[in-house]
């Protein structure tokens, strides 16, 4: 009796605050601050999370305590002034009325930092050692400097507990200033700070006496931590645990956030955020032989993306507090639908890593297949039902089709989807063929489960034509038939194949090959991978500095150790001038864009990748027939307002989403289809 | 002439038939003895069987008729006979009246003859009652005919008259003797019963959906030297007199959810199994069997019932859900779920013979508390979110929100979720007991652990004690049924109200707005322990009509609803059979049509559940009135 899952039920108490479950949501840096405080849309974004049932959800992943270590850059989050208690208290009533705990992470983040920001002052860590992945070269703190940040931690600790804050941990992961201090990789001190474990201690020891001096016994404070940093020069397993028992038993903490790895180069950030390719919980083991050791709770997070999982990690003692955080930027209602007994449900997180990459990109955290995340205020995650409900059709079962069908669906509208392939899914089936890439059929396997629960008459197999649309008397038309490979106008193209005919396994790779990619998105250095598994001798030639340049941080890491690992040549700043046939070899010509001297490839096969252009026809020939002529009016997109309604009897109103419009990317077409559709 | 050597020969069968009784009386002594208030059994006698069998008889309305012919007319003959011996009575209207009242008899065997042959309801036995009608044809026949010869003058030859005399008396011996181990018996013994009915509290005056209901187990004197039911003996005398008024009719083996799912067993042979356990020389029993079960073999009242070579497989005792659907249809009032309840009572508490998981479910609630074996706290781990009151020593509430053991597992923790939403929405005070609160004990009372039982009842009773609060509610009817009709023998007097009373109060009184269920097809069904065991069926269909939904009913709703396969412990001793109870009730609901089941009673939700899909959703009423789409 009983469910496998009741194990994520059961609250847990620390200190005078009992969490309602063990699902959690650690703190992370979407991007959403505004001048350095949580406002509406950070709020909304949390709030959502504790609506759905989250037990504890933790926000301003590296809030900084200092004016060196600004909050400007991922649009973070600063502590250092009162100011921000006021947005504190807004944001704890929030998440408190929907019963959930929040706590936040504070942290000075050293060297991890820039110092071209708003305060431009240089960065600063135990030891004048540069990180490759801030690039910046720190200056090395001076007794006053740590005096003052160790003032700046209890200050900010204070403000969170006056903000009625349920708590906070400080962080000292991912090589901030305190595992600086820590890592043997950044400490090269000789005085009491460096040296042996102890020393290194030293400074993380008087951070914590000096706040648990200062906010007393009651108030819950946490640390963030790597397990073990996995490098060879830097903290083991058994400093980690060192560490963590001492201020653990010092009762200096009041639970242990662990994670595996460090985060100072491209390839640690892919291993710290673990992507698609990863294992589930990869780091579950190490986190649990410190649960073993340690007297206060134990939260992880690190690719925990389902519940079987995620109950698994706390039903066997693994840990106490399981995060499922990038989990909740697919879906923040997981709790709920677990305890609705709707855990089928749940959209769950692919790993494809779109949250993480587009702040490492600089730009806000989205999630490629739910548009809502982020977007809480104009674009809620629940669909309202219309007054009255419509026929509508839907061609195209990719993303935007098959989000545009269940919006439409939910809205109470009857829909039919029609698809000319047997299997829903559009070019992420072909995305998917990419090896560790597989787990994108997940986006569409959902969307397909939840249209068809919905009740949507989705014809799989059927060709649409302007007669069978226009037989279903529709009311609304939403052509969603995505895009096909563009050849780049590039001349002799007719000689080349393109990356889909390679990944669908319609065309054999050749022995010797050249790729061109025109985009620098995933598809030229998946099919690269694909083909020299396969045996082929790869060179992958890109116009950008680099290849695979628009891939984000947590997953061109891997494309780059696969391509390596495979020996694929790489070679960028080159464009593809044109192809011609020798004999049944073919000749690439190339030019350097900046000597712009020319060479050539003689190779047996060269593919192309140039993104895609639109599948419009369908469009165009229903066009005129149509109420709006196609047309949108992009201020009531933007707004969320409805489209103007078709008002002439017989005739419907038709509208373009997705790849159909322009080749763009997996969630600008799901968002395209949500934030029509819902109003629709 | 004919007259006296008819009042004679019916004076002396007569008193044949008073030393058969007497047998059968000899034999009922050897039972224990019973607490009996003769003066208002007897006085209540004819209330008794006019109202409250008649009730139950006349659900078949052609059974009401055949019985009201054949029995009246035979019996009424038979003091008219008598009199017809006696010098100045006989006269020609005596016979007429005589007359009257064979063919009475007649029409009465005829119908029940057209019903037996014609109808044949699959739920009769062959048999004594088979032949029962043929019996008073005869004897009704002949007798007719000399009635006949009398009212016209008379003038037929003796030597003419003598072989109808001879059948017809012979006919009233056979009927007559047979209130030992034939047919008549059902007469005696079940007048006797109605007089001395082990639960007078049933014929008590109440509305008719209430009529009937006495449904608390009675409490065991724990310090007795045995304890339940060994040997046929071992049952109160009054009990024996029951299980001896069966007529067989079959009306509780064709409600029996164990026997419809194919379980071994029959309610209808169990009690003859009683019967039979008592009387070596029983005829056999020519009903349906148990399902899958050999005859069982006739046994003595010093002989153990239960076990090998006893006239009762153990299968048949614990096959049984408690949900008293036999004891309802019973005409004669027979109270199958004692019987089974102290059977079970000496399989556990002496012989420790508990199939299944029993035993552990029972070892659980020794060392928890509760029937899961979890920890206290996490009886309310659901609600830590809730700030819900625990009730203490220091403070009080209107509403006491007893959880029952539900509160333990996800299901149940979303109905109870669902109604502290609603009672919050209407502003109530509520509370809980928290960790204090125990299991009612009620699966370790249907179990035949009857010392768990009372440990339980006292443990939660005192606590009670100490609380101060208004009422109880409870989502769950099992413990609304232990609480408001078991504890009081102990000492726990509360006014114990089921989830779905209250919110119907609260929606009357304007405190609690439904949501719209438009349009939604639902059906309810009733769980056994509100509806038959507490006579509730209408507060939860008119809160789904307030709100809208469109209630259809079940082949089997109300007092005759079909259980889910959940009560008397059988999920947990789980006797195996050709389908299972929940399936078979769940098909009763696909075939309406509804895309919903709306229950209320955790067990149910999870029994319902736990059926082959495609199958309609299954909501506590809490959970649709609180949202939930169905």
């Amino acid at each position: 009796m009983g469910s496998p899952y009741e194990a994520l039920l059961r609250p847990l108490t620390i200190k005078g605050l009992t969490i309602r479950n063990r699902i959690m949501s650690t703190s992370h840096a979407p991007s959403y601050g505004d001048a350095g405080r949580p406002k509406d849309r950070y709020q909304l974004y949390h709030a959502e999370k504790a609506k759905g049932g989250i037990g504890l959800t933790m926000f301003g992943g590296s809030s900084s305590v200092s004016p060196d270590s600004p909050a400007s850059p991922w649009n973070q989050i600063s502590v250092a002034d009162d100011g921000v208690i006021p947005y504190f208290q807004e944001f704890a009533a929030r998440v408190h009325g929907h019963g959930a705990a929040l706590m936040i992470q504070l942290t000075h983040m050293g060297r991890r930092t820039r110092w071209d920001t708003e305060n431009w002052l240089p960065t600063v860590s135990p030891s004048p050692v540069r990180e490759p992945a801030s690039r910046s070269i720190p200056k090395q703190l001076e007794r006053w400097d740590m005096e003052r940040i160790i003032a700046d931690y209890v200050s900010a600790v204070r403000r969170c507990r006056e903000g009625g804050l349920d708590g906070c941990e400080i962080s000292a992961a991912h090589g901030h200033l305190l595992d600086q201090f820590w890592s043997p990789s950044v400490n090269r001190r000789t005085d009491e700070y460096g040296g042996s474990l102890e020393n290194r201690m030293r400074f993380g020891m008087e951070v914590f006496e000096a706040i648990r001096r200062d906010v007393g016994e009651d108030y819950i404070v946490g640390i963030r931590m790597s397990a073990d940093e996995l490098i060879d020069d830097g903290l083991s397993f058994e400093d980690c645990l060192t560490i963590a028992k001492t201020l653990s038993q010092a009762g200096l903490v009041d639970f242990v956030d662990l994670l595996g790895g460090q985060a100072r180069d491209h390839m640690a950030h892919a291993i710290i955020l673990p992507n698609m390719a990863f294992p589930v919980a990869p780091f579950l083991p190490l986190v649990s032989a410190f649960r073993a050791e340690l007297d206060v709770p134990v939260f992880h997070a690190q690719r925990i993306m389902d519940l079987a999982t995620a109950s698994r990690a706390v039903a066997d003692g693994h840990v106490d507090m399981v995060a499922m955080t990038r989990a909740h930027i697919a879906d923040p209602h997981i709790v709920n639908k677990l305890m609705a007994d709707k855990a089928d449900d749940i959209r769950q997180c692919v790993g494809a890593g779109y949250c993480i990459d587009r702040i490492y990109a600089g730009k806000d955290a989205l999630c490629i297949q739910n548009a809502s995340t982020g977007r809480e205020a104009t674009l809620p995650h629940d669909v309202a039902r219309a007054d009255t409900h419509l026929k509508t059709v839907v061609i195209g079962a990719g993303p935007a089709g098959l989000e545009a069908a269940r919006v439409l669906a939910l809205r109470g509208h009857e829909v039919v989807l029609i698809e000319r392939e047997a299997l829903a899914g559009g070019q992420l089936l072909t995305a998917s063929k990419a090896t560790w890439r597989e787990a994108l059929t997940g986006i569409t396997r959902w969307l397909v489960q939840q249209v068809q629960k919905l009740g949507v008459d989705l014809r799989l197999g059927t060709e649409a034509t302007v007669e069978t649309i226009l037989a279903e008397a529709p009311d609304i038309v939403v052509v969603a038939t995505g895009g096909y490979p563009s050849d780049g106008w590039i001349k002799g193209a007719e000689l080349a194949q393109n990356t889909w005919e390679i990944l669908n396994g319609s065309v054999e790779p050749a022995e010797t090959v050249l790729i061109y990619d025109g985009l620098g998105q995933h598809q030229a250095v998946s099919c690269a991978e694909v083909m020299a598994k396969r045996g082929a001798k790869v060179e992958l030639v890109t116009l950008d500095r680099a290849v695979g340049e628009e891939v984000g941080g947590t997953n061109f890491p891997v494309h780059l150790r696969e391509l390596y690992r495979l020996d694929v040549i790489m070679t960028p700043n080159l464009t593809l001038t044109e192809i011609y046939g020798e004999g049944n070899k073919r000749v690439a010509v190339l030019r350097n864009d900046y000597t712009l001297e020319e060479e050539e490839r003689l190779v047996d096969q060269i593919v192309l990748e140039f993104g895609t252009l639109p599948n419009d026809a369908l469009y165009f020939a229903l066009r005129e027939q149509s109420a709006n002529k196609g047309k949108l009016d992009l201020e009531a997109l933007i707004d969320g307002r409805p489209q103007m309604a078709s008002s002439t009897e017989g005739q419907f109103a038709l509208y373009r989403i997705g790849d159909a419009v322009a080749g763009r990317n997996v969630h600008a077409a799901i968002y395209d289809a949500k934030r029509l559709c819902r109003v629709l | 002439m004919v007259g006296l050597i008819l009042s004679v020969g019916i004076l002396a069968i007569l008193s044949g038939g008073l030393l058969v009784a007497a047998l059968r009386v000899r034999l009922w002594a050897k039972g224990r003895p019973a607490n009996i208030d003769w003066w208002t059994g007897i006085a209540a006698l004819p209330r008794r069987y006019l109202v409250d069998v008649h009730d139950v008889v006349a659900r078949t309305p052609l059974n009401a008729r055949f019985h009201m012919f054949a029995a009246g007319g035979f019996l009424l003959s038979l003091p008219l006979l008598l009199l017809t011996g006696i010098p100045g009575f006989s006269s020609p209207w005596l016979w007429s009246l005589a007359a009257l009242s064979f063919i009475a008899a007649i029409l009465g065997a005829l119908l029940d003859i057209y019903r037996r042959a014609v109808l044949r309801p699959g739920e009769l036995s062959r048999g004594g009652f088979a032949r029962f009608p043929f019996l008073i044809l005869i004897y009704a026949l002949a007798m007719l005919i000399i009635a006949s010869v009398h009212v016209l003058g008379g003038r037929l030859p003796f030597e003419a008259l003598a072989p109808l005399i001879a059948v017809g008396l012979g006919a009233a011996a056979l009927l007559i003797f047979g209130l030992g181990r034939g047919p008549l018996r059902h007469a005696f013994a079940g007048a006797v019963h109605l007089v001395v009915h082990p639960r007078p509290a049933r014929f008590a005056p109440a509305p008719a959906e209430r009529r009937g209901i006495a449904s608390g187990l009675e409490p065991l004197d724990l310090d007795q030297p045995k304890l339940g039911v060994e040997t046929p003996s071992d049952f109160a005398w009054n009990r024996l007199v029951g299980f001896d008024a069966c007529v067989q009719c079959g009306r509780c083996e064709s409600v029996c959810p164990a026997h419809d799912a194919g379980l071994p067993l029959n309610p209808k042979a169990l009690v003859q199994d009683l019967v039979r356990s008592l009387d070596a020389q029983s005829p056999d029993y020519f009903g349906t069997p148990h399902t899958g079960i050999a005859s069982s073999r006739p046994g003595r009242p010093d002989q153990r019932v239960i076990g090998e070579g006893a006239t009762l497989h153990p299968d048949t005792l614990w096959a049984c859900t408690t949900c008293r659907a036999c004891v309802e249809a019973c005409p004669m009032m027979i109270e199958h779920v004692d019987a089974i309840v102290d059977l079970r009572r000496f399989q556990t508490l002496d012989k420790g013979a508990t199939p299944g998981k029993g035993p552990e479910l029972l070892e659980e609630l020794q060392a928890t508390d509760n029937t899961r074996g979890l920890a206290a706290v996490r009886r309310v781990d659901w609600a830590s979110d809730l700030s819900l009151k625990v009730l203490d020593e220091s403070n009080a509430c209107d509403i006491l929100l007893w959880l029952g053991d539900a509160a333990f597992e996800m299901r149940g923790q979303r109905t109870l979720r669902a109604l502290v939403h609603l009672l919050d929405k209407a502003g109530l005070d509520i509370a809980i007991l928290g960790e204090a609160e125990k299991d009612c004990g009620d699966q370790a009372r249907r179990l035949g652990d009857e010392a768990g039982f009372q440990r339980l009842a006292h443990d939660n009773i005192e606590l009670l004690e100490n609380r101060r609060f208004g009422k109880i509610v409870t989502a769950d009817p099992h413990a609304l049924h232990v609480l408001r009709n078991e504890y009081p023998a102990f000492g726990g007097h509360y006014e114990v109200v089921h989830h779905t009373a209250l919110l119907l109060e609260l929606v009357e009184d304007g405190r609690l707005q439904l949501p719209d269920l438009e349009g939604e097809q639902v059906t309810y069904h009733d769980p056994c322990y509100l509806g038959r065991y507490n006579g509730e069926y209408a507060a939860p269909r008119k809160l789904l009509e307030i709100a809208g939904a469109q209630l259809v009913e079940m082949e089997r709703s109300g007092p005759r609803s079909h259980c889910c396969g959940g009560g008397g412990g059988a999920p947990v001793t789980d006797i195996s059979g050709e389908a299972r109870i929940p399936d078979r009730r769940m098909q009763q609901a696909v075939a309406t049509g509804a895309g919903c089941v709306a229950v209320a009673c955790p067990g149910c939700t999870q029994m319902l559940e736990g059926t082959a899909q495609p199958r309609p959703t299954v909501l506590d009423i809490a959970e649709l009135l609180s949202g939930a789409k169905p």
